[in-house]
């Protein structure tokens, strides 16, 4: 009151200012500081005989902040940090995760901490009496979660309800109907708000392990009703007939139309639209008007119903609309949501109801939130085949949103960007990407990209339409902003950069994507790997590159073979181990290049003939016949058909003893005859 | 064995283009590649196919501009002879850039098949599908008394381009197939002595830059029809023209709502919010949290939860005087008008007020109160007041 007053008294005196100020300026400035001052009670008096006409000092308005203004303007000079780990994973720089598997048990883990702390101090709240903070903190006290009024009464049932004690609340109840009290609409409402919204289960607890004060028998007793719980909880609670709900509002004296919307959204809520719907008649024949959001459930209702044609459904629904408009019931962007959001199980037939609603509810007036949009992108790009072409739909959406700021509206307004995305990616349209990306990025729209798992998902479509679409030194430009300061990248991420270099014929980088990979916990992706390797081996590179290729196959051997001390299956592609042989060879490094043909023979897989050939021409380079005989034996060991092409090449290429050259005759009658046998084998991996 | 062929590798940069230059360079590059107009044509052709579809109509409507541009300079040169022989040379040439393009077509579309990583699978599966549909409707489309001066072979050249471009496939097969023999008539006609204003390139140009306002709306396919099921008329009236193309998100509406009915204010009962709107605002609130930016954004967070003191950070924390201000605090000179402006109750009780306003724990009301109390209690004492001679009021 007295601040109001204050400022009106001070509007009216800012109309004085101007004609007062020059009058005053004089006086003041020669005899600064006394008007107040009350050390003696002459002075004023002197002063108001010389000068009248002074008014008052005139004292600006307090300017008030917003308590958070400074921290918010700090908080906006600072950018993001492509360098650096998220801000909420900087800690000891030894927990900093690495892969999006360390990230998400980094932040449970977390959270898990704070939700402990808070248990302990709210199961034991006489150890946390002291509040040594100056002024109160009331987050850090224990909360009080037990009830505080013992006796029976109307209060005491309020208090339940307001704690959420379901089961309290049921029984307080009952105790105060027994005792002949009649109890008010207005409890009995919220009372049933309670039991509808929880579905007559108690609320699942902000933290799992709250219920350790009750006591030990009731534990054993409630131990059969868990399992019934976990069953309930995998598909949310489901509305049972006769349960606590429909009880009381069966006990019920009075009724009103709250009393009957909150029973029709909790069956809603609890997949039970039969009984909601027939609740709503009988609501219609007892002269009662339901509201918009007891609309909202119904709608839902009448789209969850069973056994119904998709059209009926849509004119059921239709009918619904209508009532509303007769009973002057205002829809709310709920409303239009929930039918978009259930048009999109109509799949194609959806689609033109799906765009009159959105017109209807642009035509009155109600701004769409982002949820709106998804849903239709949803229903227009999910189930498409892209052989049957596709909607231009995200178009015209992303030419509407473009510059928007969005605040939260809906539930589901953080799927937006994500199912966006997906659209773009489907079209192949870079252009589009950026500009969901841009809308991103405007004003505090980010928050909306939803939780990590629907993060990684937008970033990893963009991140591949960018390697798909974009320039490579681009791509590259976007690789280091994105990666992994907004998300680690999936396997499959790696491989679509990976192609996007072999295109733009930067293999070079290889080397450097590998190290990355390892880092991202990619080590055991035979996918990423061969991928890898295979682009190595591809072609001949010069020397120092070749250097680095072997190093890196080096390291990719190692991989493989420290899985095998970890007693996982060991699995050697042969692919792999033709591409890891090749790179030691053409790096020169021989002695690991045997050592790799060695690995054939162990792990029983089939050198490729070009490999076999490679090899030749290294032991040819070096002039050794030795080693070259000793290829020969190998090829033959496998029966492979190239034995006899490399038993010629040794003929004639190499200067060879008598003993050699009858070793090398054995051998080549011996894989003639096997010929047949190895043709298939060969075969297949000559396919590869 | 390796799957992907470099031959790709050719096409890649050009793929990039639009989406670094934005398109303002685009017309830049037709310009300079104008210059050999042999090459030219089958290099725009072949960067055609790679290219997004809106841009490369853009291109493609850009570069014929300029290419009409300068025929119409070269139109007023007096050698008319010489005029109608480069025509006709250039029709020559035309005709052999056209199956030069189509074969650099093929090659070029093979290589796109083969490679994985293109998105090339929409077009390739439109042309096909084109190709089907043609088969169909080929007789109504295309009079045959049309195509009757033309060679076959440029008839075939024809269908091919059209099965490449993204646009509507018929129309533009009939299109180029009536170009091409207006074209031939044109050029008879110049044989003939009749030297025609319009120049061949002219006319191909007019087309292409009509052509281009289609952009993205013929890049439908025709066959969206099909599962719309023509209730709605969004899809049958776009035909061609960007233009005409209707937003899809305006249009014919359901009707049931009445902007009155729905704008008009009704009169707000207020209610204390049940359990559903507490939860249903809990909700929302989980919707855009996000885990923190920075340590200011941490901050924020803690003020919020009242872990922190709040800013400015001044000796007001947690103090809470219903708003009132700092003057209202020390300056309580105001409430004592009713006191004798002099005299020792007055010095007495500016003293009580130089007090209290050094006081930080009681608020502006207290204060108020405290000094009423001494007015009342004043008040009381009149008698003895008299009594020793001190005026009070």
């Amino acid at each position: 009151m007295a601040a109001v007053a204050t400022s009106r008294w001070l509007r009216f005196r800012c109309k004085l200012c101007p004609t007062l100020r020059g009058q005053r300026a004089g006086p003041c400035g020669q005899t600064p500081s006394c008007r107040f001052y009350s050390g003696s009670a002459t002075v004023p008096k002197a002063e108001g005989a010389n000068v009248t006409g002074i008014e008052e000092v005139v004292i600006p308005k307090k300017k008030t902040w917003d308590k958070v203004a400074v921290l918010q303007a700090l908080a906006s000079t600072v950018n993001r940090d492509i360098t650096a780990a998220p801000y909420a994973f900087q800690d000891d720089p030894y927990l900093i995760p690495t892969s999006s598997v360390e990230s998400r048990s980094f932040l449970l883990a977390k959270k898990s901490g704070e939700n402990a702390a808070k248990f302990i101090i709210n199961s034991h709240p006489k150890y946390f009496q002291k509040d040594i903070a100056e002024p109160h903190i009331p987050c850090l006290m224990p909360e009080y979660f037990e009830p505080q009024i013992e006796d029976i009464s109307e209060a005491a049932l309020r208090e339940r309800i307001k704690l959420k004690k379901v089961k309290a609340s049921v029984d307080m109840f009952d105790q105060l109907l027994q005792a002949g009290t009649t109890i008010s609409l207005e409890t009995s409402n919220s009372l049933l708000d309670l039991l509808c919204y929880y579905g007559d289960k108690e609320p699942p607890a902000d933290y799992h392990f709250q219920k350790s004060e009750k006591s030990e028998e009731l534990e054993a007793a409630e131990e059969n009703d868990e399992k019934s719980k976990k069953a309930d909880h995998q598909f949310g609670v489901t509305w049972r007939a006769k349960n606590n709900a429909e009880r009381i509002f069966a006990l019920m004296p009075e009724k009103n139309s709250h009393s009957y919307c909150t029973m029709i959204r909790g069956m809603v809520k609890h997949r039970a639209p039969v009984q909601a719907l027939n609740l709503y008649t009988e609501l219609l024949n007892n002269r009662l008007h339901a509201d918009v959001y007891t609309f909202n459930a119904l709608i839902e209702a009448t789209a969850l119903s069973v056994n119904k044609k998709l059209e009926d459904k849509w004119n059921n629904i239709l009918e619904l609309l209508k009532q509303m408009a007769a009973q002057k019931v205002k829809p709310n962007l709920q409303t239009f949501n929930t039918i978009l959001k259930c048009l999109r199980r109509f799949h194609v037939f959806g689609r033109l109801p799906a765009l009159q609603t959105f017109r209807e509810m642009k035509a009155i007036g109600i701004e769409p939130s982002l949820a709106t949009y998804h849903y239709i992108i949803q229903l227009f790009y999910h189930h498409e085949n892209p052989s049957k072409g596709s909607s231009l739909i995200i178009y015209d959406i992303m030419n509407e949103l473009t510059g928007q700021k969005f605040s939260p509206k809906d539930p589901d307004d953080d799927m937006f960007f994500q199912s966006a995305m997906r659209a773009c990616s489907f079209l192949r349209d870079l252009e589009l990407a950026y500009q969901v990306h841009g809308l991103l990025n405007t004003g505090d729209n980010w928050k909306f990209i939803g939780p990590d798992h629907r993060r990684n998902f937008y970033y990893s479509k963009f991140f591949s339409l960018l390697c798909l679409m974009e320039q490579i030194d681009v791509t590259l430009q976007w690789y280091k902003d994105l990666i992994p300061s907004v998300f680690f990248p999936h396997s499959q991420t790696l491989i679509d950069l990976l192609q996007a270099l072999d295109v733009a014929n930067r293999l070079e980088m290889i080397p450097q994507i590998w190290k990355d990979s390892k880092e991202y916990g990619h080590i055991f992706r035979n996918d990423l790997k061969e991928e890898i390797l295979m682009l190595m081996a591809r072609d001949q590179h010069p020397p120092e590159l070749q250097v680095a290729f072997a190093d890196c196959a080096a390291d990719i051997k190692s991989t493989y073979e420290s899985q095998d001390a970890r007693q996982i299956a060991p699995e050697w592609p042969a692919n792999c181990l033709n591409y890891i042989a090749v790179l030691f060879l053409r790096a020169g490094r021989m002695q690991e290049a045997w050592k790799m043909l060695g690995l054939f023979k162990k792990h029983n897989k089939i050198p490729g003939n070009e490999l076999l050939n490679e090899f030749m021409d290294s032991a040819k380079a070096s002039n050794s016949p030795a080693q070259a005989i000793e290829i020969v034996k190998l090829a033959s060991a496998f029966s492979l058909p190239v034995c006899e092409g490399l038993t010629q090449r040794v003929m004639a290429d190499f200067v060879i003893s008598q003993e050699q050259k009858e070793a090398l005759g054995n051998l080549t009658s011996l894989t003639s005859d096997s010929d047949s046998s190895s043709d298939s084998d060969s075969d297949s991996d000559e396919g590869k | 064995m390796f799957p992907r062929v470099s031959a790709i590798l050719a096409l890649r940069p050009l793929s990039r283009f639009p989406s670094c230059s934005g398109g303002s360079e685009a017309p830049a590059a037709a310009i300079v590649l104008l210059g050999a107009p042999h090459g030219t044509v089958r290099y725009r052709i072949s960067a055609l196919l790679v290219l997004t579809k809106n841009n490369a109509q853009r291109y493609f409507g850009t570069n014929n501009v300029i290419y009409s541009k300068k025929d119409e300079q070269s139109a007023p040169t007096p050698e008319i002879s010489k005029e109608t022989e480069s025509q006709e040379s250039v029709k020559e040439n035309r005709k052999k850039d056209l199956l030069g393009i189509i074969k650099g077509m093929k090659i070029e579309l093979s290589s796109v098949n083969v490679q994985t990583t293109r998105p090339s699978s929409r077009r390739q599966l439109k042309s096909v599908e084109a190709t089907v549909g043609r088969l169909q409707k080929a007789p109504e489309d295309v009079p045959k008394n049309r195509t009757q001066s033309l060679s076959p072979e440029l008839v075939a050249a024809a269908s091919a381009v059209a099965d490449f471009l993204p646009f509507d496939k018929q129309t533009t097969k009939s299109e180029l197939l009536r170009q091409l023999q207006q074209h031939e008539e044109v050029s008879n006609a110049q044989k003939d002595g009749e030297r025609a204003k319009i120049s061949v390139s002219n006319i191909i140009s007019d087309m292409k830059v009509a052509k281009s306002a289609t952009a993205r709306v013929s890049t439908r396919p025709v066959h969206q029809i099909q599962f719309d099921e023509g209730t709605d008329n969004y899809m049958g009236q776009e035909t061609d023209d960007l233009k005409k193309r209707k937003n899809m998100l305006k249009g014919k509406r359901l009707n049931i709502f009445d902007l009155k009915a729905v704008t008009e204010e009704a009169p707000e009962t207020e209610t204390a919010p049940s359990l559903w709107e507490v939860e249903f605002a809990k909700q929302l609130a989980t919707v855009n949290e996000q885990s923190l930016q920075n340590g200011f954004a941490e901050m924020i967070q803690w003020t919020s939860e009242g872990k922190l003191w709040e800013f400015p950070i001044n000796n007001e924390a947690g103090f809470d005087d219903d708003g009132s201000e700092f003057h209202e605090h020390v300056f309580l000179d105001k409430h004592l008008k009713d006191f004798p402006k002099q005299g020792p109750i007055r010095h007495f009780m500016e003293l009580v007020t130089c007090g209290l306003s050094k006081n930080p724990y009681l608020s502006v009301k207290q204060k108020i109160e405290h000094i009423e109390w001494f007015r009342n209690y004043f008040n009381e004492k009149q008698d003895i007041l008299k009594e020793s001679g001190i005026q009070f009021n």
